[in-house]
Formats: C-alpha cells, structure tokens, sequence
C-alpha cells in the first residue's frame, strides 16, 4: 500500500492511489479527488467498493486508507493556506495594522466583551416609558393630551385655510379686473406681472403658514415628550399611586373641551366590510383572519375629533400597540418619486400632519432620510455592477429600467418601496410606499410583476417586524378610471388574492405560521354589486376554515 | 446544565452536533430557532472552567498541566476525525467536570456557523488566535473591500490556542491580558520574528523565572504548541502520541465508541460487571435524575415547563426592541437585522429536577414491569396529548421504554406490548424501529448504497422535498433537504424493482424527523415499513394494486357504513378521486407530522388492512358533512381536509378493525406472508390460522381464493372466507377448536338458497330468506320471520351464503341499499363447506 501525493499543479485536485494484492494480480485503484473534500468518507467508500467491485477483503484497509489520506492532504492544504497568509504580512502584501483594524473593529462592533455598553438612546427610552404610560390608568390622560393638540393644530389649519382661500378670491378677483382691462390699458406683461405677484404672495403666505405650523407641532412635540417623562417619573416617585391616580383622572375634565359635533365631523360614506377565517398549509394549518373593505384608503389614516363612533377607541387601540410586537401597517401605492408633492402622496401629506407625530420625526425628515439611503443605496449598486461587468443586476433586471435609473438615481424602481413610521394615524403604524409604475393600470400584468414582488416584500417585512395587520389595496389601485372594467377588476382581484395566499403560505416558513390579520382594500367607488362579487371571489381562493361541530362523544 | 445563547442565522448543521459524543467534549442537546432569526443553543455545561484555574493567580503544578494538556487533545482528535476544528478555544471554553475531567465546551460553534461565514461576529477570543488566523483576517459584514469570508482553519490553530491556554496556566496568569486588541493582535503576529516564542513571552509577562523552572516535558509541549508556523506546529493526533506525553498517557484508557443499537458486532462485548454489585447501589445516593442522559434530563425539562426564550428574557439576555423602532426606513435586498450577542450564558433553574425525582426512585425498584404503579394506571387512562405533556408519566415511560430498547431485539414483544399503551415521543424513532423488526449492521448498508451517483429520478426528488411538511423547520432547513434527497435515493437506488412515486417523500418525511441524525436508521425504517404496508403500491405499472386496494377500501366502507356508502356511490364520489394519496403515503400527505406520529404509532401495530380502517374512520368523522353535500362540495372538501381528531379516529379504526373478518380485507396483490406470528398485537387478536386446527382440512381450500379485479369491483360487499365463517360462528368439529376465544363476534349466517335445498342441508344457526322471495319490487325486505330476526340483528354482522356466488352478491347489494350494516358474503359459497361436514339438517318440528 502506497500512498501518493497528487501532483502540485493542480492545486484543488489530488489522486488517490491504492494498491492491493487479488489473487495473483497487482490492481492499482487510482481515484482522483477533489479537496477539500465535502462528502462523507464512508459514503465515498462504499462508492470505490461499489463502483470498481473491489473485493471484501480489502474493505477496511481501503477505508483506513483512504480516510488517512483524506485527512492528511487536507492538512497539508491547511498548512499552504495558513503560511501563504502569514507570507503576505511579510511580504507586505497585506497591510498589518489595516488587518488588526479590522479585526479590531469587528470585536468591538459586534461581541458584547469588547463593545463599549450601549449607549442609551432616548427613543427606546421614550418607547418604554410611553408604553408603560399608555398601559396605565394615565392612558386617557394621554389621550385627551394628544386629543387637545390636535384641536389645536387642525384649528391652526383650518385658519390657514381660510386665509389662503381669502387669498386666492381676492386675487382672482384681482386678476378679473385685470383681465378686462386687457387690451384697453394693459398689455401681456403686465398681466403677467400681476400674475407673478400673486405667485409670490401666494407662497409667501404658505410659507409663513408652514412654518408656523411647524414651529407649533416642535413646540408640542417637546412639551409633549417632555411631559410624558415627568409624569412618568411621578409615578415612580411616589409609592402612593392611588393619589396620583386621582391627579390624573382629575385632569381630563380639564383638558376635555366641549365636543363640537357640528360642522366638521365627517360624512361617512357607508363603508362595506365583509370578514372571512381562513386556513391555510397543506398537512399544518394556520389560521388567519381576512377582511375585504371599500373604503377611502386614507381613511385608516385620518384623525377624527373624538366622540365621533369609536374614533377614541380606536385611537386608544393604536396607542397601546405601538410599542407591542403587534403592528399594523398598510400598503400606500406611490410613483417614483421619493416626494409628498402630488396625488396620493399629498393627500396622505397633509393627513399625516393634522396631527403632530410626538414619537417619531415628521413625515418630510424620514423622507428625506430615505432618499438619502435610496442615494447611497443606488451608488452602491452601480459600484458593484462596474466591478462584475458580465452580471446583470437581477432584480428588477430591465434594460429600459436601468437607463431610467441612470437618469434620474434619486428615484426608486416599480416594486421597491419605503416605509415611514407614524405614532399620530388612525388605525396605523407602518405604512409601506410602494413603488408601481403605469403598467398597474393595465390589464395583464402577471404574477412577476414587480408590484406583486414588491407585496411578497412588504409581507415579508411584516413577518420580521411583527405587523401582524396589513392593509393591501386589492386592486393595486387607489381611484378607479374608464378602463377598469368589471372583468378587469375580477381578474386583478384574482391576481391579488392568489399571489397573497402564495406569499402568506410562504410566510408561514419565516415565522412558524403566525395568525395576522390582511384586509384588501377596494376604493370607494367602486359599486356594491362589483363589491359582493369580490367578495365571493375571496372563499372561493381562499379555503374558508368551515365552523367546528363540537359533538358529545369526541374527547380527544 | 446551561443554555448558551447566540444569536445568528440558521444554521441547521447542528444536528450534526448532536449526534457527537465523547467523554472530553460538552454534549449539545437542542437547538431552537427563536422570533427574529435567534438560535438558542442547549448544551452541557459545569461550573468550573479553566479561567476559574486561572483567577487563583498562581501556577498550576506541572503534572496538572499535562493532564489538562492531554485531555484537552483527546477531545480535539476525536473532533478531528469528524471534521471539526474549535477554534474558539479558550479558558473558558475548558470545563471541567465534578471528576475533575476536562470537557470542552463551544466546540462544535466554528462548525455549525460555516466557519464562521454564517455569523457576523469573529469566532474566537483575541488572545488565544493563532497568528495564521490572524493573518488570514476576518469578515466583516460592513466591509467593502472583503466579499467573501476567510479561509476555514485547520486543526493546527487549535495547538496554538491551547499552547496559549498551558502558558497561562504554567504561569499562572493571563497573557497579553492588558494591551489594546489590535496592538494585541500585532504582538501575535510579531512573534513570527522571534526565535523562542515561550521565552520571548515569559520575558514580556514577567514569569521568566516560573517557566524557565518547569519540567522539560512541560517546556517541550509549550515550544511545540507554540511554533509560529503552521507546517511545523503538530497537529493534535501528532502530539497525542508525541513523547512528552509518555508520562501521562498511560493513564488514560482510549475512547470507545458506544455500541449502537443496530451493528453486526455484539453489544455486550465490552460489559464488565463491577465485583461488588454493591457498589452501584451505593452510588446512587440521591441524585436519580443524573444517571439519565442529558437527552432525556432536557426534554422532561422541557416538559415541566421550561422556556428557553422566557429564560433568556428574564436574565436579560435577549433585550428585544420594540420592533417598530428597528423597522428599517429602506430595503432594496432582503436584508435581516441580526441581534449578535455573544458569549452569554445563563442558569436554568433546577427547580423542576426535585419535583419528578422521587417517582424514579419508586420507578427504579419496580423497574421492568412499570404497570403496577397506581398513580401510573390513573394517568394511562387520559388522552394522549395529556399524557405527553406529563414530566412523571413521561420519565416513567422514557426509563422503561430505554430500558426495553436497549435489550431489543430481545425484549420485542414487550416493546409491542407498551407501544400499545402509548411511545413516549423521545424514544419514538427507536421504539418505531423496534415495532418494524429492523435489524442487522443498516449503517454498514446505508454506507454501501451509492446516494451521489446521479440517476434519472433526482430532478422528481429536487421538485418534491422542497413541498413536503416545509411547515416544519427541521425539514425545511437546507440541511433537511440534503438528508431528504439522500435517504430518498438511497431507497430508489436500492429497490431496482420499484420506481419513486410522488408521494414517496411525504413517506419518508416521519422516519427522517424522528431519525434526524441517523439517516440509516431512517432509510431502514422506510424500507420495512414500505413492504409491510404498501406493498408493489411503488411498482412502475402499480394500477392493479391500487385499484385492488381502492375498492376492497369502498367495499369497507359499504361493510361499515353502507348509509355513507350508498350516498358516496350515487354522488359517484369514489375512493379513486381522493383515497389514493391516502394510502399511498399512508395518510403523511393530509396530515400534519404530529398527526401523523400518533397515527401511525398504532397502524404499526396493526397489519396491512388496518389502514382501511384508518380510512373509514376518516369518512366517519367527516360524516354529517359528507352526507349532506353533493359531488363539488365533497371535492373541495376532501382538496384540502378539514381537521380531523386523530384520536377519535385511531379510537374508532381500532374499533372499526376488531369487528373486521380478517378476510374480509384480503387482497390479491397484499404481501405474501412470510410465516407466523409477525403482526404485531393484531395477531393475538386474529392468530394465525395454522391448518392443525381442522383436522382434515387444509388451510387453503378455505380461504378466499383471488378474484379478477373486474368482478371484485362489481361487489359492493366483501367476501371472506369459510374459515372466517366457521371461526365466528363458533363452529368447531367436536371440540377440536382449541384456540382462544378473543376477537369473535356475533354472525348471523343468512341462506339464500331455496327452502328444499336449505333444509337438506345448512350451517347451524343460520337463517333462510329465499333470494327469490327476500324482496318486494320496490327494493324493501319483505316482511316475514325470518327478515324480521335480520332487523332485530341489525348491526350483527350478516354472511349471506348461496351456491350461486351471483345471487349472494345481488342479494348483499339489497341489504346494503337498505342501509344494512357489515354484510358481506362467504366465498366460495355453500359448496365450500358441503367438504367440513358442519352441514346439518334441522329437526323437522322448526
């Protein structure tokens, strides 16, 4: 028995060569192996024996054999990689001090022994001592607070309002009387300098409001913050909480101002909702709860004055999860652009801002904080795709798409999307933008479309951060136009509904089948009877869990 | 014991882990994959470490040093030879037990993390690593300029770490304990320079003196540990046997591997009683609970009540955010946010160890025959799910089913005998094991199967495991996978005759959950139970056997259930559309893998035909629904199965098989028997018959003889055969019957001959309703004596004999359309018994 050391010249492939006596012939078995070698020994033995019929007697001795020299060679590949290693450092090849920098760095970013304590922030602060508020008797409390700024702010707004509709009368009037003096005493450009004043004033006047209101919302947020800690640190401090108690429930009658059930309440258009348990996985099933809504999409966004059906309960309801590992989060769809100037995006803007966001910055600063990472983000894609020119980028993977990226690298693609935190929505606390492009408008888009990957992506997100309700709009439209027909809206909704249970069942596998709530949001307009169609779409896609009979004489 | 928290992505290669035992290393017990990508690690633990050695801060004698040194080395060959290297070895990662016996711990942690590449933080402590490791650098997730992880390290950086660890020791304090990290990893690299690293070392820290005064043996180790370079630096088996250790090795008795269950070599070899039996009686003063193994200790624990997760959360390990602060603001890739932390251990409380102690005591004295127990017998009467979750019911179970095991084959049927009660579920794969007769050497057979080779079924195979239970994380992990496609073809390979059929690897997926790490013991499982139960079902052309199958299973339900059957038929809702992934998979399609446990820990006690009861008591429980509804709404029904309360329906299968002829199930296409006495507990019910019994008859003129598929599909009841006939109606040639009385029930012979010929000759007992006259036009039974003693006995089961076979199949057809439950017809008819003699003419006055 010999054992032979591969040639050198190919480092990753070594023979193998066994010799051994059968009857009176001399066989040499030579295998060739690759190193390092992954497969188990005895199975690659019972393989030689198998494959070249080598006779029993030898069985052990070819396995000890070739085990030693697995193991041997493998050791010697070790004792190359190590000393080559260790060579660049003498040579120079390898920077020492950047090497021990980032071992360095890699100890202290990520073991606890060597990573300085970590810094105390104050938003996880503040995120327990709210949740630890908001779980206690003080929660009305809270709530008439957060109530009463709100008042305040969506009086403010209410008065700018006012004033820019003033504004604009006078100066359309302004504009009429120009406009009919047009040709007798003015020419073109002065109408056009009348214009440009009003422009001016108009945006002066905004501005002034803007700030404003943002000096006001600062101002609240601080007092806000700041009161929550001090009346959190009471009620540390003292022992005697039925006392503090009283102080708390004293102060509503307080704060609490005549509700004014006038003018502003909203004029609810009967909103449809239909509900539905399902079942889902083959052999295991999860339970999950599905609902189909027709309502205004912001409408689970949109702060109402209390007192009007529910609106506190509600409110009470998102305050007490929001620091819970039960989110909701809702899926708005947006164009490319990282902005809240037009459409949806403005709309939900301005909701966004009736109210003051007392825990996470303002809806401007974390946009703004996203089109930053969507920047870097970009940079750092293309300084890859230049370092590996063969490969393509494979999400996404359009040619058309990319050029558009290269033109303008501070928008985002169709089925990617951002999401923003909000402590001051309605029903709310996560909304997703998602990215989607005309193509939505369109008939025949498929289950590849970058939409529906962008959903599958969404929930998945929904999966590692515990929102366990997700609103979708079924339609991946928000208003309905012309060309979406009946039949279109069925075979979208039939699109929707079969990629969500993929992804839910998908979902299963990340989080060990976590029951969560998605609701499919159908817009406003669409008709009743179109509604109840959906509806009975929804059973027959999803597998309705039937009612369990419970009888006498099955003890399990 | 202690569970060792670190956070990471999942890395299921720790099964591997588990299955890795030796005297000097920490046995891992459990992996749980926690919310958010965390893996709680469970392994051995003891108090003492060698950093406790170290904090005395002085040295430790030179003989002690040796030992450490040599016991350590066991325990880094023996990872060796499977592959692993430590590489995080440090003081304390050296354990020592209550004997004083190195064990080490994390070893399998450098391994179970890809080497690294799985994890975000360096694996490893600063100061132990070996200049190679060093220079070889880290991955750093965030790093730009590395994409790709480090080189693997060799056995040989271990023998650095451990040099580093006999320094201290010798010394008798920690080395380069002071400087910053990176000027730290700068001075290790450094030494590289140096001539003699252990006197440039000794000079640094101080100690010149203490190592220059250590024996020569105990220098000569520390040189050879500490060799800057890799090729000249031993690796552990080399310094094993290296010289130095002549002192030392002698005391130490190689490792021996633990025979396991199944291998060709005798597992008492190496027993050795002690001399004084007293001994072991004098041992175990206490502490019960610590002579089970670590396994069992672990899983009652867990039963009691523990909570790896809650533990973590209370000692505060696990400081989870609130997740709407973590929400990320972006995401272009999938990325996760891993929690690292590192290096955390905590207590587990005891608590739980006092409360179940006292019963294995009681346990202990009384030890084979467990029954007696009264609190036992009060507690085998509740469910099974309640039993399973009982940490007393379920150790007494667990040491009785251990001990069973171990004496397998020998104790066989007295493993059958307590399977029937229930299988623990920590024992369930050998118990399965034990229950399917597996024997011999199966790790030497899996071994010589080739699994790699590619053959034209691996693409079947790749489309379907990744479909199979993926509920299930075990099997859905990427090393689930790999088992899967090994064990599935390792079964094609070496079953030539037989094809992969879907539906194969729902089959395979219970043997593979139970025998996770022991994929031998899986394939062999799978490869006895197949031929027992599913029999040619895997056959390229397998028509014929399903549809044998198909209808004696419609006959059963027609036999049990004639109510359901007759609505089934006339919706034309027919076993073909929705029984053949049943029975082909044996029910692991439709149910979940705990469902699935419970079933099938009583359909491997019965025999081959219990199955169909399985089946009927399916249709039982589905009922109501069933009845009520029409073709669609039973296909969607039955396209995704509601859920079904697998123990009523093992109660009611049970139940439904025992008031079975056992020829009532009789296939053609069924496994030829292969001699008595095979069937588990089914065969003390229905005893094989053996021909002795009737004198003058041979067994095979009355059994039932094979029909063409075609007519047995035109017979809506099943047949079965004189000899079961005989057997039930307590018919016996003068008293020759000797066999015991079990498993009769009531029968109620109907002749359908003609008055003449009826009183020339019939069964004793049996009534006549004329074929001719039994029923009106309309279908309805004709009043008279002798329907009306069929109605009072409704429920009997009813065997309707003629010599015409034709007629008798007409006439059970009208009973079962008259909702008439468990007819069936004898085969063969009359003539078949004119040969016993049992024939007899009635006295003239009845």
């Amino acid at each position: 028995m010999k054992k032979n050391k591969g040639k050198s010249g190919d480092a990753d492939e070594k023979e193998f060569v066994f010799e051994f006596r059968a009857g009176k012939h001399n066989c040499v078995l030579k295998v060739p192996l690759k190193f390092p070698v992954h497969e188990n020994v005895s199975d690659l033995h019972g393989r030689l024996m198998l494959l070249h019929k080598i006779p029993c007697y030898i069985e052990n001795e070819l396995k000890t054999s070739l085990s030693n020299f697995i193991e041997s060679e493998t050791i010697l590949d070790y004792d190359r990689e190590a000393e080559l290693a260790l060579q660049k450092l003498t040579t120079g090849d390898v920077d020492v001090n950047q090497l021990t920098n980032a071992w360095t760095r890699s100890y202290m970013e990520t073991t606890l022994e060597h990573a300085r304590p970590e810094e105390p922030s104050w938003d996880e602060d503040f995120a327990d001592v709210y949740h630890e508020l908001i779980h206690s008797p003080a929660s009305e409390t809270l709530l008439n607070l957060e109530h009463n700024y709100f008042v305040s702010i969506s009086e403010l707004i209410s008065e700018r309002d006012m004033e820019i509709k003033k504004l604009l009368e006078r100066q359309a009037a302004e504009m009429k009387k120009v406009m009919h003096e047009l040709g007798n005493t003015l020419c073109d450009q002065d109408v056009n300098t009348v214009a440009a004043q009003h422009f001016k004033a108009r945006q002066v006047l905004e501005s002034k409001w803007t700030s404003e209101l943002k000096q006001v919302t600062c101002i609240q947020k601080q007092e806000y913050q700041e009161w929550v800690v001090k009346l959190h640190q009471d009620l540390q401090k003292s022992n005697n909480s039925s006392k503090i108690n009283e102080e708390i429930k004293v102060q509503p009658s307080q704060l609490s101002e005549p509700t004014d059930s006038g003018s502003r309440m909203f004029e609810e258009q009967p909103q449809l909702e239909e509900s539905f348990t399902i079942h889902l996985g083959a052999q295991l099933k999860t339970m999950h709860n599905l609902r189909l809504v027709r309502a205004d999409v912001l409408n689970f966004c949109k702060h109402r004055r209390h007192g009007s059906g529910g609106e506190k309960l509600r409110r009470l309801q998102t305050a007490l999860s929001l620091y819970s590992s039960s989110l909701c989060g809702l899926v708005l769809l947006v164009d490319n652009r990282v902005t809240s100037y037009s459409g949806i995006k403005r709309d939900f803007a301005i909701v966004a801002k009736e109210c003051t966001d007392f825990h996470f910055p303002c809806l401007e600063e974390q946009l703004e904080e996203v089109q930053q990472v969507v920047l870097y983000a970009r940079a750092q894609r293309s300084s890859k795709q230049k370092e590996q020119p063969g490969q393509e980028i494979p999400k996404n993977g359009g040619d058309e798409k990319n050029k558009n990226v290269e033109r303008n690298p501070s928008n985002i693609l169709p089925g990617e999307f951002y999401i923003s935190r909000h402590s001051n929505l309605s029903e709310v606390h996560a909304v997703f933008h998602l990215c989607v492009d005309d193509n939505v408008r369109l008939g025949n888009i498929t289950a590849r479309d970058p939409a529906i990957m962008g959903l599958r992506n969404i929930l998945k997100v929904c999966c590692t951060h515990d929102i366990t309700t997700i609103t979708i709009p079924l339609l991946l439209v928000h208003d309905m136009s012309d060309e979406m027909t009946i039949p279109w809206c069925l075979k979208r909704a039939e699109l929707v509904f079969k990629c969500v249970k993929g992804f839910m069942m998908e979902m299963a596998s990340w989080d060990g089948g976590i029951s969560r709530t998605v609701q499919f949001l159908v817009p406003q307009t669409i008709s009743e009877e179109m509604f109840y169609q959906l509806s009975t779409l929804l059973p027959q896609i999803f597998r309705v869990s039937s009612t369990l009979t419970l009888t006498s004489n099955t003890d399990g | 014991m202690k569970p060792l928290k670190d956070a990471q992505l999942g890395a299921f290669t720790f099964f591997i882990l588990k299955t890795i035992t030796h005297p000097r290393l920490c046995q891992y017990v459990d992996i749980s994959r926690g919310k958010h990508e965390r893996l709680i690690v469970v392994a051995e633990h003891y108090e003492t470490s060698m950093s406790d050695l170290q904090k005395q801060g002085k040295p430790t004698s030179p003989e002690r040093v040796m030992q450490i040194a040599y016991e350590v080395l066991e325990g880094l060959e023996f990872m060796n030879k499977h592959g692993m290297v430590h590489r995080a070895l440090s003081a304390h990662n050296v354990l020592m037990d209550c004997k004083e016996n190195v064990k080490l711990a994390k070893f399998g942690f450098y391994h179970m993390t890809d080497h690294g590449a799985d994890v975000d933080f360096p694996i490893g402590y600063p100061s132990y690593l070996a200049p190679e490791v060093i220079a070889q650098g880290s991955f750093h997730p965030s790093d730009p300029l590395r994409d790709e992880a480090p080189l693997p390290s060799g056995p040989k950086s271990d023998i650095w770490s451990l040099g580093v660890l006999l320094f201290e020791l010798c010394a008798g304090r920690r080395l380069l304990h002071n400087i910053d990290l990176s000027e730290r990893l700068k001075f290790i690299l450094n030494l590289g320079c140096m001539d003699d690293i252990v006197t440039v070392l000794a000079e640094e820290h101080g100690c010149l003196d203490a190592i220059k005064d250590l024996p020569q043996n105990v220098l000569e180790l520390l040189r050879k540990c500490l060799t800057f370079l890799p090729s000249k630096r031993p690796t552990p088996t080399q310094l094993l046997s290296d010289p130095v250790f002549s002192g030392v090795s002698c005391l130490y008795t190689p490792f021996q591997k633990p025979v396991r269950l199944f291998s060709s070599s005798l597992r008492c070899a190496h027993l050795e009683l002690p001399e004084d039996i007293s001994d072991i009686c004098n041992d175990d003063d206490d502490n019960f609970l610590s002579e089970r193994t670590i396994e069992e200790v672990y899983y009652l624990w867990c039963l009691a009540g523990g909570d790896l997760e809650k533990e973590l959360i209370n000692k505060e390990i696990i400081q989870s955010k609130p997740p709407i602060c973590t929400l990320p603001n972006f995401l272009l890739d999938d990325t996760t946010v891993t929690l690292s932390l590192c290096q955390l251990r905590n207590r587990l409380k005891d608590v739980a160890g006092e409360a179940y102690y006292p019963l294995l005591e009681d346990e202990q004295s009384s030890m084979p025959q467990s029954n007696s127990s009264n609190e036992l017998s009060t507690t085998v009467t509740l469910p099974l799910i309640i039993r399973e979750r009982d940490t007393e019911y379920q150790l007494i179970r667990i040491v009785l089913f251990d001990r069973l095991l171990k004496a397998y084959p020998y104790k066989k049927n007295l493993v059958c005998k307590e399977a029937r009660v229930d299988i623990p579920p920590l024992v369930r794969g050998l118990a399965w094991a034990a229950l399917l007769g597996i024997e011999g050497d199966i790790q030497n057979k899996y071994d010589t199967i080739d699994k790699d080779t590619p053959i034209p079924t691996d693409r079947q195979i790749e489309v379907d495991i990744p479909r199979c239970h993926q509920y299930d994380e075990l099997l859905s992990s990427p090393q689930g996978h790999i088992k899967f496609r090994r064990v599935l073809k390792a079964w094609v390979v070496s079953h030539p005759d037989l094809v992969y059929w879907q539906g194969l690897d729902s089959l395979c997926a219970p043997f593979l959950y139970l025998n996770f790490n022991n994929e031998a013991l899986a394939y062999a499982c799978m490869s006895a139970f197949i031929p027992k139960y599913l029999y040619n079902f895997f056959l390229k052309d397998n028509s014929h056997v399903i549809q044998e199958y198909l209808t004696v299973f419609s006959q059963m339900i027609a036999f049990h259930d004639p109510e359901l059957s007759n609505h089934l038929n006339e919706i034309g809702f027919i076993p073909d559309l929705y029984a053949i992934p049943w029975f082909l998979t044996m029910f692991t399609h439709v149910f979940p893998l705990h469902k699935i446990f419970h079933l099938w820990d009583t359909l491997l006690l019965g025999n081959s035909s219990f199955p169909f009861c399985i089946g009927v008591a399916i249709l039982q429980q589905l009922r109501d629904r069933l009845l009520a509804n029409g073709f669609n709404e039973c296909i969607l029904l039955f396209s995704d199965l509601p859920e079904i309360n697998i123990q009523a329906c093992v109660r009611k299968s049970i139940e439904l098989f025992h008031c079975t002829p056992k020829s009532a199930t009789y296939r053609q296409h069924a496994q030829p028997p292969k001699g008595a006495g095979d069937n588990g507990y089914v065969s003390s019910k229905t005893m094989t018959y053996s021909s002795t019994d009737y004198q003058n008859l041979s067994r095979a003129d009355l059994c039932r003889e094979p029909l063409p598929l075609s007519d047995l599909k035109a017979e809506v009841s099943p047949r079965i055969s004189a000899e079961d006939l005989i057997d039930h109606c307590g018919l016996s040639l003068v008293g020759l019957n000797k066999r015991s009385k079990v498993g009769k029930f009531k029968i109620i012979a109907v002749d359908i001959r003609g008055a003449e010929d009826f009183n020339r000759g019939h069964i004793s007992g049996s009534i006549n309703i004329p074929s001719s006259t039994a029923f009106s036009p309309e279908g309805e039974l004709v009043q008279c004596p002798t329907t009306g003693v069929l109605q009072n006995y409704r429920g009997r089961v009813i065997v309707v004999m003629s010599n015409v076979m034709k007629s008798a199949t007409t006439f059970a057809a009208h009973l079962v359309k008259l909702n008439f439950p468990r007819v069936c017809i004898l085969d063969g008819g009359i003539n078949k018994l004119k040969l016993t003699g049992l024939l007899t003419v009635p006295s003239p006055q009845i």
